[in-house]
């Protein structure tokens, strides 16, 4: 019977679209789709459908509207999924409108990890939020920072929250923890801990926090002995060790 | 008579063709059904001397291994306009190879990873089967090659993620015919500075006037004098660099530094451009006059020839140059510059990598692979350590894997690591600033050019193409970022539905985690463009 896969059918669909193969999930989800997860399945996948247009992302949204009216698991994600809807897909982003999406989402399911993921979302938007001076960006940010409770989530918004103040040229001293806090709470691989490392080796060599600098610019040689930046690395531990000694400034 | 003499020729002809076409099928040709049923095809441009007789010796054993699979060679001409346009008509086709050679400096072809090639992640950051019994069996992949893959993840279209695998290792040196460079100046000392450089070219245009032949300092054509102002400008421009690295990385990507310029915080006219510029117009003064009308194989064959001393190549050019070369071959780093120099001195910061910087010939899975699997099987045996000690000792090329024998002829292709790398050049930022470059390169190493032509020459074009970068860069991040939503929530319902998979909630969280960082980058990027008046 088309559009009643049990939750074990649905699993080859939901396995293309992880894939990126939303042509082929839709293919086995069928034409009609019944089940609430048949339904989630099959607009998340209209969303990846080559060519993107807008009338591909007001069918998601016909059908994740009407699912996010559910309390249940896949309502959050439908709920979510609507927000980032008006943030990215449509040809005309709508970041008012995201934002109202993503607050509700977080006021109604708080212990959701879709709300928590939103929230991240919706703290960069405020970051880069022009209309209001850039001194005053990080706070909204920090203020949905504390509503946070997943670790890698926080991790994610704290690196932001460092970033945006990088960016907007804020005083070492403002953003520098967010960084040392994201580094504790663990888990980034590749480049992008690479970068952390090197980062706050450097930022604090500049706020001439040396025994923080000395720290983290050691670890980088240690754990990546040879990377490409460890000589300019070996070079600024060296102007860190003689700023220990007292002798340099940075 | 005649018409029944000529039907009968034309019946034996007939007979003759057709016997002999069922002898060249039954013995010469190929099977027409082979009896490895997975086929996987693998495209690059590297079509040098080395690097096909290398890929062929790890395509061998690597059939050896998997009698299921067959891997063939694709050869593509150049990393111009016939691969570019082979490239992107197969793959909008749906008829691309399994891997494909990819550079992000390829003109206009920016948005091609994030369109069609599928992120590695989840296999670099697990250990390469193929390397068990070695010291890198617990390493994860991607930290077995000898640069972390870090090329290749900062021009990522997604921060975090890995999508390529790499071949080689490449710097660029100078390689010297010993001959000429003794009947020259009477001794086989290689200049070490760029102020013995100068000294050398001297006695050069003296030999020349004495014996009437044109000799000149180094071979020339637009590719060599394109590499040697990229790595020109990157020498003198470390100062302003560390400047510019506001985010404190010890480095610059190339849309730091076009948002960097839209910002007003460097130009063609900074100090330290400007002095890059100049030394690369007195270096280019001793090429050839018109080499920018020529590519690179002319260098080459003035450098065969014997009518220079020096050719500055890359070592992806190096098995060619050494195999066809009738004289005794020196390989050396170019010149360093020092601080008493009088061209770039002032701003000397020392010695700029001349190679280490990054491993190369990178292969990306296409999305559309029919046979995803063992194409990234092929990957890893490629970058194993067997693999790439098959490949170094059949190319010439150096390996990108660590722990891999490097033979003694090509050693003097190592870059230790003494020297200072630091991103991007300032010319090779996007290909609409590169294009303008190489526009307007006339205007510098002309014999009319100079310093201040170029620069108001490029002043002029570059707002717009720095733009035009810019927008690129923030367009192929949206392909990137829009169709990870969907697949983030199905990672997190394949998750529900098998929860003793853990490493689907930790490929959920990566994704995450990396979508978030590009969104991040999206931005900062918008706010830089926001900021030059958009």
């Amino acid at each position: 019977m088309p559009g009643l896969l049990t939750a074990a059918e649905l699993v080859p669909a939901w396995t293309a679209l992880a894939n990126g193969r939303p042509d082929e999930a839709q293919r086995r989800i069928g034409p009609e789709p019944a089940t609430r997860a048949e339904q989630l399945a099959w607009a998340a996948a209209e969303l990846g459908r080559q060519p993107v247009t807008d009338d591909h992302v007001r069918a998601t949204e016909q059908v994740v509207t009407e699912l996010a009216r559910g309390d249940d698991e896949i309502g959050a994600q439908a709920e979510y999924l609507r927000a980032r809807l008006y943030q990215l897909h449509y040809a005309t982003p709508d970041p008012a409108r995201a934002a109202e999406l993503f607050l509700a989402l977080a006021d109604r399911r708080p212990q959701s990890h879709w709300a928590q993921l939103g929230l991240v979302k919706l703290a960069m938007m405020r970051l880069y939020d022009s209309s209001g001076p850039a001194t005053n960006r990080l706070a909204p940010a920090e203020a949905l920072l504390a509503r946070i409770h997943e670790p890698q989530l926080q991790r994610d918004l704290h690196l932001q929250i460092g970033q945006a103040g990088v960016t907007l040229g804020l005083p070492t001293r403002r953003f520098l923890p967010h960084f040392v806090a994201a580094d504790r709470l663990g888990g980034l691989t590749g480049a992008a801990l690479e970068d952390l490392i090197v980062q706050i080796g450097t930022l604090s060599f500049r706020a001439g926090e040396y025994p923080q600098a000395q720290a983290y610019l050691t670890r980088f040689l240690q754990e990546y002995p040879t990377n490409v930046r460890a000589y300019a690395v070996a070079r600024l531990l060296e102007r860190t060790q003689r700023g220990l000694a007292g002798e340099a400034k940075p | 008579m005649i018409d029944r003499l000529r039907s009968r020729l034309g019946l034996v002809l007939f007979v003759m063709g057709y016997a002999f076409a069922v002898y060249w099928v039954f013995t010469r040709s190929a099977p027409i059904v082979t009896d490895r049923p997975i086929t996987i095809r693998v495209a690059h441009w590297q079509i040098e001397k080395g690097p096909p007789e290398g890929l062929d010796a790890v395509i061998r054993r690597y059939e050896q291994l998997n009698p299921r699979v067959k891997v063939e060679q694709v050869l593509v001409p150049g990393g111009g306009p016939i691969y570019r346009q082979w490239m992107r008509s197969n793959l909008i086709g749906g008829t691309g190879v399994d891997l494909i050679e990819y550079g992000f400096w390829l003109d206009g072809m920016s948005d091609i990873p994030a369109r069609y090639f599928a992120p590695i992640t989840k296999e670099m950051l697990a250990p390469n089967p193929y390397n068990r019994g070695t010291p890198l069996e617990h390493v994860p992949w991607a930290e077995t090659f000898t640069d972390g893959l870090v090329v290749q993840q900062v021009t990522a279209p997604v921060p975090g993620q890995f999508y390529a695998a790499t071949l080689s290792e490449v710097s660029t040196r100078l390689f010297c015919n010993r001959e000429l460079l003794r009947r020259i100046t009477g001794s086989d000392k290689l200049p070490e500075t760029l102020i013995d450089l100068r000294a050398l070219s001297v006695k050069v245009r003296a030999y020349t006037a004495r014996t009437g032949h044109p000799y000149f300092t180094l071979a020339g054509s637009r590719d060599n004098a394109e590499w040697l102002l990229e790595f020109l400008m990157q020498g003198a421009t470390m100062q302003m660099s560390q400047r510019n690295d506001r985010l404190g990385v010890l480095a610059l990507y190339q849309w730091d530094e076009l948002g960097h310029y839209l910002e007003g915080r460097w130009s063609f006219n900074s100090p330290e451009v400007r002095a890059g510029l100049e030394l690369a117009r007195e270096v280019g003064l001793n090429m050839k006059p018109g080499y920018l009308q020529s590519m690179r194989d002319a260098a080459t064959m003035e450098w065969l020839r014997g009518d220079s001393v020096f050719i500055f190549a890359g070592t992806w050019d190096g098995t060619s140059l050494r195999r066809l070369a009738t004289f005794p071959v020196d390989v050396l780093r170019f010149p360093r510059a020092t601080a008493d120099d009088p061209v770039v001195g002032k701003y000397f910061f020392g010695r700029f990598a001349d190679g280490g910087g990054g491993t190369c010939m990178e292969l990306y899975l296409n999305k559309q692979s029919r046979h995803p699997q063992e194409a990234v099987d092929f990957l890893r045996f490629m970058s194993s350590v067997e693999g790439s000690q098959l490949f170094t000792d059949n190319s010439g090329w150096l390996p990108a894997i660590r722990g891999v024998k490097v033979p003694d002829a090509i050693k003097a292709y190592e870059t230790p690591r003494d020297c200072y790398t630091f991103g991007m050049p300032y010319v090779m930022i996007g290909s609409s600033v590169l294009s303008q470059v190489a526009r307007n390169m006339h205007q510098l190493v002309g014999p009319q050019g100079s310093v201040d032509k170029f620069v108001a020459a490029m002043e002029a074009v570059m707002p717009e193409a720095a733009r035009t970068d810019l927008r690129k860069e923030i367009n192929n991040r949206y392909i990137a970022v829009r169709p990870q939503d969907p697949q983030v929530v199905a990672l997190h319902e394949l998750f529900r539905r098998t929860p003793r998979n853990p490493e689907l909630a930790v490929a959920r969280e990566r994704l995450e985690s990396s979508q978030t960082q590009t969104e991040a980058l999206l931005f900062q990027m918008q706010r830089q463009l926001t900021a030059a008046g958009e």
